[in-house]
Parts: C-alpha cells; sequence; structure tokens
C-alpha cells in the first residue's frame, strides 16, 4: 500500500513547533524501553496492538499467542455476553500485571479506536465475513476464524474489500503453517511426487458434524436480558429465531442458519492445504460428484482444470490425526495430520524430516501468528491470505452444494458460477439481516 | 519464520474438538425437514394459510429460495410488512430469478419503515436493480440513519453513471457516519465502473474520494486503486 505524506498547514507547523519548544525547556526522562535498549524489550511504538471481537474457547487460543509476545499486545475485547468480556479481560489483565484491557459490548467501539492495529475476529462463522468487511472499512488487519464464509458470494466479498482496502487477512488456517504439513505441501509443489493426481482431503469423521445441516430451530426459552446476553446481536445477520441458551454456549454449528457443515468445517482446513500443494490459490475445482449419503462414509470427487483430482472422505485414512491429508503424484505419495506424523511413499523416506519436538498443534498455531504478525509489519501477503482463503471455501460451497443435491456440478472458475445449473446458482448467496451487509 | 522457544510459545491447551455436548431435543413443531421437501405449490399455501405458524412460513419461505418461481413472488412479497417474517420473505424472494422480484421490492419502498426498510434496499442493492437507483437517491436523505446507510450502500453495489452522480452528490451534502458510508460505497461504485469499461468516470470517483477530506481507509482505497488501474498491465493503451 503506498501512503502520502499528510499535508500541514503553516498553522498546525507552528502550533506543533511552540509546543516542542515548551517541552524542551523541561528535562527529558525517556526510559530505556521505549528506545528499545533493554536486551530484548520492543519498543511501544513497535508494538502490534489487537483486539479481539467474539473471543470464545478457540479465540483463546490466539488471545494466548498475542499474550505470549513481547511485539504485540491485546488491548480490547468486544462481545454480546457480559461474562466472556470479563473473562477475557481478567486473563489480559493478569498476564499484563494492569488494568488496561477494555471491554465493549459491541464491535463498533472497539474498531473506532484508532490505536488498535489489528482485530482477532473469533465469532460463529455467521459472523466471519461480515466483521471481517467492517473491519478492513476501518482499516484494520484481520485474523479471522475459519470457515471464513457461510456462501460463495460470501467468499468473494471478502476477498474483495481485502484487496479494495488493502489490509492484511490471514485466515485461521493454521496448518497451513504447520511444519508436516509445509513439508507436504512442499513436496507436492516442489515436484518430488512427480505430477500430481490426487489429492484427499479429510471431510471429519462420523463423530463429528455431518456434511448436511438443518433447518430445525431448538425449543423458544426465554431471553436474557440485553446487557448479559444481547441475542440480536449474537443472531448478527442470521435471520431470527427464538432464543435458546444451547445456542450461546457453543452449539450452534449443525444449524443452516449459523453453521456451513462438516464440509466446510472440515475442508477449510483441509481442501485448503490441497490447493496450496496443488498451487490453485487462484482458483478452484471445476467439477464435483458426490456419493453416500448424510452419514458416514462420504465422498465428493473434486478435478480441477490441470486435471488433478481432490477427494473429500470422512474414512480411510491412516491414523495421523484429524484433518489428515494425503497427496498422489505419479512418483510417490505423502500423508499426514494433526499429531504430525508423516507417511510417505518407500521411495521418499530420504526425505522425511526429522519429528518435530514440542505440541505439534500449538506450534502450528503460534507459525500462523508469527507469519500474520511479521506480513503486518512488512505489508507481505500471509500464508493464508484472503484470496487463497476466498477460493478454498469456494471449493467447498461448491462441494457441499453438489453433495445436497446429489448430482454432479460444473464450476466455472472464471464466470464464478455453475454451468447450467440454474438450482446450484440460486445456492451461492443468502440475504443477510440488516444491518450487516457484504458492502 | 520465527524460531519457537519456550518462552514464545503459549503453554499446551487441552483441546476439545470432535464431541458434540448434548442439546435438547427439536420439539416436532420445529422440525423443518417436511417443509424442505415440498414444492413451489404447497410452500405458498403455507404462506398464505393464516393457521400456518410463523416456523412453517419461515421456512416455507426459505424453501422457496431453492425452488421458487414468479408464483411465489405475490406470497413473499406480502411478508416484507412483516416484522419477524420480512427477512425470509427477502430470503426467498431475492434468489428468483425473475423480473416480478424487483418490481415487488420496490413496490415495497414506499410500504415500509425501519429495519423492514432498510432489508428491501439491501435486497435491490443485491439484485443491482438500476431503476431503483432514484428512488434509492431521495432515501439516501432519510432521517432513519439505518435506511440512509443502506440506501448509500445499495447505490454503490448498483453502480453506472447515475450511480457515481448520487454518491458524488452526497458526498457534499452527508457528513459524519452517512458521509463514511457514501464515501465505502463510492469505492464499491468506482469499481463497477472500471469492470464495465468506464474508466473516465471511475477514476474521477476516485479522485474525490483520494482528498484529504475522505475517511482514511477509504482514501487510501482509493489512491491505491488509481495506482493499480493506471499501471495495470491491461489498461487501455
Amino acid at each position: 500500500m503506498i501512503e502520502r505524506a499528510e499535508a500541514v498547514t503553516r498553522r498546525q507547523f507552528a502550533r506543533t513547533a511552540a509546543q516542542a519548544g515548551a517541552l524542551a525547556a523541561a528535562p527529558m526522562i525517556v526510559p530505556s524501553s521505549v528506545l528499545g535498549r533493554r536486551a530484548g524489550a520492543v519498543p511501544p511504538s513497535d508494538q502490534i496492538l489487537f483486539g479481539g471481537i467474539g473471543i470464545g474457547n478457540r479465540g483463546m487460543s490466539s488471545v494466548a499467542c498475542i499474550l505470549s509476545y513481547k511485539d504485540a499486545r491485546f488491548r480490547a475485547v468486544a462481545d454480546v455476553r457480559n461474562e466472556r468480556r470479563e473473562l477475557i479481560k481478567s486473563t489480559v489483565d493478569k498476564r499484563y500485571q494492569n488494568s488496561d484491557c477494555a471491554m465493549y459490548s459491541s464491535h463498533e467501539e472497539l474498531l473506532a479506536r484508532e490505536d488498535i492495529d489489528g482485530v482477532v475476529i473469533a465469532t460463529g462463522d455467521r459472523w466471519h465475513t461480515p466483521m471481517s468487511i467492517i473491519a478492513a472499512k476501518a482499516g484494520k488487519h484481520i485474523y479471522c476464524e475459519k470457515p471464513c464464509s457461510m456462501t460463495i458470494q460470501e467468499s468473494q466479498a471478502l476477498a474483495e474489500a481485502v484487496r479494495r482496502y488493502g489490509v492484511v487477512y490471514q485466515a485461521g488456517c493454521q496448518r497451513r503453517n504447520g511444519k508436516n504439513f509445509v513439508f507436504a505441501m512442499e513436496l507436492a509443489r516442489g515436484g518430488k511426487l512427480g505430477k500430481l493426481q490426487t489429492l484427499h482431503c479429510n471431510a471429519g469423521t462420523g463423530t463429528t458434524w455431518p456434511p448436511i445441516t438443518t433447518h430445525d430451530w431448538l425449543p423458544a426459552e426465554p431471553e436474557p436480558a440485553k446487557e448479559v446476553v444481547d441475542w440480536d446481536r449474537w443472531l448478527g445477520p442470521s435471520p431470527w429465531r427464538p432464543y435458546n441458551p444451547a445456542y450461546v454456549q457453543g452449539r450452534w454449528r449443525g444449524y443452516f442458519d449459523f453453521h456451513g457443515g462438516g464440509i466446510l468445517e472440515w475442508g477449510s482446513h483441509t481442501a485448503d492445504l490441497c490447493q496450496y500443494a496443488n498451487d490453485a490459490d487462484d482458483t478452484e475445482p471445476v467439477e464435483y460428484e458426490p456419493k453416500g449419503e448424510n452419514t458416514t462414509p462420504y465422498f465428493i470427487y473434486c478435478r480441477y482444470a490441470n486435471g488433478v483430482k481432490l477427494v473429500h472422505r470422512d474414512s480411510g485414512w491412516l491414523g495421523l490425526g484429524t484433518c489428515s491429508v494425503r497427496f498422489e503424484g505419479d512418483n510417490g505419495w505423502v500423508e499426514t495430520g494433526d499429531t504430525g506424523k508423516i507417511e510417505v511413499s518407500e521411495n521418499l523416506k530420504s526425505e522425511l524430516p526429522p519429528p518435530e519436538q514440542g505440541n505439534a498443534f500449538n506450534l502450528t498455531l503460534h507459525y500462523h501468528w508469527r507469519d500474520f504478525i511479521e506480513c503486518i509489519k512488512t505489508r507481505s501477503r500471509p500464508r493464508s491470505h484472503a484470496t487463497a482463503a476466498a477460493n478454498t471455501h469456494i471449493g467447498c460451497h461448491a462441494a457441499y452444494i453438489a453433495y445436497l443435491l446429489g448430482r454432479r456440478l460444473t464450476w466455472d472458475p472464471a464466470k464464478q458460477e455453475f454451468v447450467g445449473d440454474a438450482e446450484a446458482n440460486r445456492m451461492r448467496s443468502r440475504e443477510l439481516r440488516p444491518p450487516w451487509r457484504l458492502v | 519464520m520465527t524460531q519457537a522457544t519456550q518462552e514464545t510459545v503459549p503453554p499446551a491447551k487441552k483441546r476439545g474438538g470432535g464431541q458434540r455436548p448434548t442439546t435438547p431435543p427439536i420439539p416436532p413443531e420445529f422440525q423443518a425437514a417436511g417443509i424442505m421437501k415440498l414444492d413451489s405449490p404447497e410452500l405458498v399455501q403455507i404462506l398464505k394459510d393464516p393457521g400456518a405458524t410463523l416456523f412453517q412460513r419461515a421456512k416455507a419461505c426459505m424453501r422457496l429460495a431453492q425452488v421458487g418461481a414468479q408464483e411465489a413472488v405475490p406470497a413473499l412479497a406480502a411478508l416484507l410488512s412483516d416484522q419477524r417474517l420480512a427477512d425470509y420473505a427477502r430470503f426467498g424472494l431475492a434468489p428468483i430469478p425473475d423480473p416480478s422480484v424487483d418490481d415487488a421490492l420496490r413496490g415495497a419502498l414506499k410500504k415500509v419503515k425501519g429495519k423492514l426498510l432498510a432489508g428491501v434496499i439491501d435486497s435491490i442493492g443485491q439484485r443491482k436493480d438500476a431503476k431503483a437507483v432514484d428512488a434509492l437517491a431521495k432515501l439516501m436523505y432519510h432521517a432513519d440513519a439505518e435506511v440512509a446507510q443502506a440506501a448509500v450502500a445499495a447505490i454503490g453495489q448498483i453502480s453506472g453513471p447515475r450511480s457515481a452522480e448520487i454518491l458524488l452528490d452526497g458526498l457534499k451534502k452527508t457528513k459524519g457516519p452517512l458521509r463514511a458510508a457514501a464515501a465505502a460505497a463510492g469505492l464499491v461504485s468506482a469499481e463497477g465502473l472500471m469492470a464495465s469499461g468506464d474508466r473516465k468516470q471511475a477514476f474521477a470517483l476516485y479522485d474525490v474520494l483520494s482528498r484529504m477530506d475522505i475517511p482514511r481507509p477509504v482514501r487510501l482505497a482509493a489512491m491505491h486503486s488509481t495506482i493499480a488501474a493506471e499501471t495495470a498491465l491491461g489498461r487501455p493503451r
């Protein structure tokens, strides 16, 4: 992004110079920490300041990363639930040994703060795109949990907004920076597997969310006071339904209004890794063919324009942990998952790196956060930038639509529409409840 | 990539993935499976049935988003003034590829108020109904801030020379949050003009949006877009 020095009038310059003159008359004591002279100290001017929006259990992992860094500070939290606001504040204040963490019941106040450089968006899925767009319009850098969008249109709007405002965006697809996953992806990208044939992504297991969401409602319960839980705000862009505490307590997944289903839940991680392995961050598969009912096992066979196949499947893995991926080429294969363990074909065993020490899951998130922070400093694109995230999600949404309709679909990445299938095209978007919108 | 150290890696946290807590059972009156399999004529009947529940009509609207056609438009449009069902009605209307939807939404501009009006305007913007742009130009100055903001956003989405003209005029006449919204809408409008080949009008809009009295994020975006468009390899020469 190119910045232009702001014009200063002669009156402004004179006023500032007079103030500087008055200050110059007094002795000036500058702590060495401000100048970064104490060993390991980072001057406050070099610290990136973050706020958090909708920080639940998942968001706390990101907050924990920020709290552990010297070049970042967590300054404020916004949440519609007062118990979450207070919990985050007490955690942050305890870490910094002060009471500086501000609490807001609305994101608007947090985003209006000029000192805040970036935000962590860890709300429920329904808010991810609208909130990211609002944050981009406020000029804030964004770390947003996945899935990043509820529809194909939201994915497009997200990428457009980030590009339009030039902010740094990192999707919470942290496995893109996990060492075992990076090893596997680089084997694919670097040609060690030969010509890529088939990429496999874990679409979840039978014990987690099935691919198709429900339109049901939970039983109606009396709405709590707004200062306890702002139910209207919690719903946000989703259409109104009666309150039930289960939604707010984290059990909103599986409902059409709030969740993209198992394919989005898992594919936003695993299909995302396949996208990068196939050097396909600027596109998505062109064919989608579902097999299997809304139970385990199920498969969605996809194909990219370059001939490489992508298979979403929920079974037949080597037991290397959740979010497993497998890349097959005509010269070998590699499979890995959240345990950090890697299996390869016999001919590639000499390529295997030594096992990483420490908790692979936590280290992966740390690497992802360092990538984001360094890119804020350098204005580079992080590994999970908005365009990559958008195209991964478009592919997952297309796979879900094919699965829901129970038929083969062809997708045109250039026109961003399904070829010859009006019913599928109608499912690319959904209306939002005002005042939330995608522009 | 920074080498992880004991000081920099957050402590291990217990993972809770893969298990679903128990939830209350879904009562029969809130089970949608049956409605989500119906075809358009049956769904329209539900919308018209005075004995149908809120839930049934809400889900009929959602199913009509998938299967509805021109014959469903009147029944859906009738719900645009219902406090609880208006958003569901828009959900059902928006994907129907028939011009009667645009007529119905434009017709609703004079019939509904407040949040419901903002919702109708949002759907007009989604469908990029250029016939509505002059009506939206008036709503841009509505006393209800939500309506006014929806109007500027929709004008930006519709884009085109008339949209640019309205937004430029609005930037002179508005202030505060509405002016900021008009500026943001101006970026969207400019992108639409650039995509349609109207570079001259797009640059004129970017030029105004680059001025010092425009909110900083929009100002920087406009300057960046100008430079990108002027230096693009595919630009007209």
